[in-house]
């Protein structure tokens, strides 16, 4: 399918990517870490990060954090782990960073060649599976993918019109859905989502639980942190709120139970005394 | 007494070098084993009690006496039954502090792989009136190990007419299991106390205090939905309910946590059970509530 010169680069690529990866400094595939030897790990520790996209009336919210760690090492604070591949599709990544951003230019790159070819938008559902294909061939390399492509689909020419959020990943995985959080911060943002995600949301809500839910994991985990990032990808394509600190939002939550707790306290002293 | 007879102590050598302090009080379940002192060391205070760590005898007995005290340490474990399948915490359970006292909450699945193997486990145990353990790890260890500590418990009680502190409980839960440290043995509970402590003591070694833990593969799903929504001022029935919450949802999404709900709530007054809920009904009800059904 891809042209003949696409091919050889992507053979060159392939043996650069083989050979590279092990003196690859921005892999975000740390070894899995236990407290300790003797006890493993309830679930292996790896994509060191915490993404989250979820669909609702107002469209698809992606949010995740900044933090591109490497074997214990911040590697860098401020990252981006969202990027848009077109007006009306975005992608979240996770697994290694060098990998993500080298597969999210290829894909950007077969999607404006198609609209080209064809005059009209590859949908979510196709931008999937071309990348699950076009990653099919490194199954069982050490290539490590775990993207989730939020789109828009529409236009003239579409017969879907609304929301899409697909989940593809380097294994071979090509799942639709509409709440997907990857990465090792993953677990504690699926909580809060869980508990919070409702078709009829407006949108600051959606920002709102999206940037709760990161930061309960960025509290948690240790391999994400930093900054939060949010997209919001609606008709209108994709709108990118300023990246926030969630060192702020840690202080001020800290502020108001320290806050709390002496007003009990407060109260528990009244009482005493009377 | 029926531990006695599992471990087959009658039999043992240990038997003979058995140390009575009082012929009320049985040491049978007492190493006197010195590890490596010349002679037991006796505290006047302790009633000639010998201070030493108490240690269990092992499935082979023999073979655990025959070793000089210094190989022991080298990291040999005994000779133990392979496990038959990965430990791996296959629970959820969680315990916090808050001004009405202590929330314990655990769920009820037993897993062995991906076999459900028991549905209705009890992983919330009562070690006396004022102390409740949760449980997490190989749940045959930790049975053990909850009866060995409520025994110490008591015996401590009865010798010293008061009953230890929580931060003592831990100490001596974690000497017991210190001499395992390496083997197989997985055991990770959290201590649950009146006095609004919260001590976490696991196989490895650790013994750690704090206001808020959750333990298990379960856990970090708990931890989301707890650390958003704890603070110290919840009222009684908003402490419950969130504990029941984290249960639930980190039994949604995690595979080896499931069924039911059990929890605690202890106060000066002692601890309070309430009834065992099915997370069924909680999930049609949640589902109902957001429109997705």
């Amino acid at each position: 399918m891809l042209q003949s010169q696409g091919n050889e680069v992507l053979v060159t690529v392939a043996d650069d990517l083989v050979t590279a990866d092990k003196n690859s400094l921005s892999s975000l595939t740390a070894p899995p870490l236990a407290s300790s030897q003797s006890v493993p790990l309830p679930f292996p520790m790896s994509h060191g990060t915490t993404t989250l996209a979820f669909m609702f009336q107002g469209g698809v919210l992606a949010a995740a954090d900044t933090r591109s760690s490497c074997s214990g090492l911040v590697a860098c604070p401020a990252a981006q782990k969202i990027l848009p591949i077109h007006s009306h599709l975005v992608s979240t990544t996770s697994g290694t960073s060098a990998d993500c951003a080298l597969w999210k230019r290829i894909l950007a790159r077969e999607l404006r060649l198609y609209q080209l070819r064809h005059g009209r938008r590859l949908s979510t559902g196709g931008a999937a599976k071309l990348l699950s294909h076009m990653l099919h061939p490194f199954k069982g390399t050490k290539l490590c993918v775990a993207a989730t492509l939020c789109g828009w689909d529409g236009g003239e020419k579409q017969s879907f019109s609304g929301p899409r959020l697909f989940y593809v990943c380097s294994d071979g995985t090509r799942l639709q859905g509409s709440l997907f959080s990857v990465g090792s911060g993953s677990p504690y943002a699926y909580s809060i989502l869980d508990q919070g995600v409702e078709w009829k949301l407006t949108v600051d809500e959606a920002i709102s639980i999206a940037r709760e839910a990161v930061y309960r994991a960025t509290h948690r985990d240790a391999y994400s942190g930093n900054f939060v990032d949010i997209y919001h990808i609606s008709s209108k394509g994709w709108t990118r709120r300023s990246r926030e600190d969630l060192k702020e939002e840690y202080y001020r939550e800290k502020e108001k139970r320290t806050k709390e707790k002496r007003d009990v306290a407060g109260l528990d002293s009244v009482c005493a005394e009377k | 007494m029926a531990l006695e007879d599992i471990c087959n102590l009658r039999n043992s050598c240990l038997h003979q070098n058995w140390l009575p302090a009082s012929p009320a009080t049985s040491f049978l379940m007492t190493d006197c084993y010195n590890l490596g002192l010349k002679g037991p060391k006796k505290s006047q205070r302790n009633n000639e009690v010998p201070l030493q760590f108490f240690i269990p005898p092992l499935l082979n007995s023999t073979s655990f006496l025959n070793r000089s005290p210094s190989s022991y340490f080298q990291g040999n474990p005994p000779v133990t039954v392979r496990r038959p399948f990965p430990l791996s915490h296959g629970t959820t359970t969680l315990g916090f502090v808050f001004q009405g006292g202590v929330i314990a909450a655990a769920d009820t699945r037993a897993s062995a792989g991906g076999l459900v193997a028991c549905p209705e486990v009890e992983k919330i145990n009562p070690i006396h009136s004022h102390l409740v353990v949760t449980s997490s790890g190989s749940g045959a260890d930790c049975m053990l190990w909850e009866r060995i500590l409520t025994r110490e418990i008591r015996l401590y009680q009865l010798r010293h007419k008061r009953c230890l502190s929580i931060s003592g409980t831990a100490k001596l839960l974690s000497f017991m299991l210190h001499p395992f440290k390496g083997t197989d043995v997985c055991v990770a509970l959290t201590l649950c106390g009146w006095d609004k402590e919260l001590i976490y003591v696991c196989s490895d070694g650790a013994r750690l205090q704090g206001n808020i833990f959750s333990v298990g593969s379960g856990s970090p799903y708990a931890y989301g939905v707890l650390d958003r929504e704890l603070s110290w001022s919840l009222s009684n029935e908003e402490a419950i309910s969130l504990a029941r919450e984290a249960v639930f949802r980190a039994t949604h999404r995690d595979a080896y946590s499931g069924n039911n709900v059990d929890l605690f709530h202890i106060t000066a007054q002692g601890w309070h059970q309430r009834k065992r809920e099915n997370l069924k009904e909680e999930y049609y009800r949640d589902m109902k509530k957001r429109g997705l059904f």
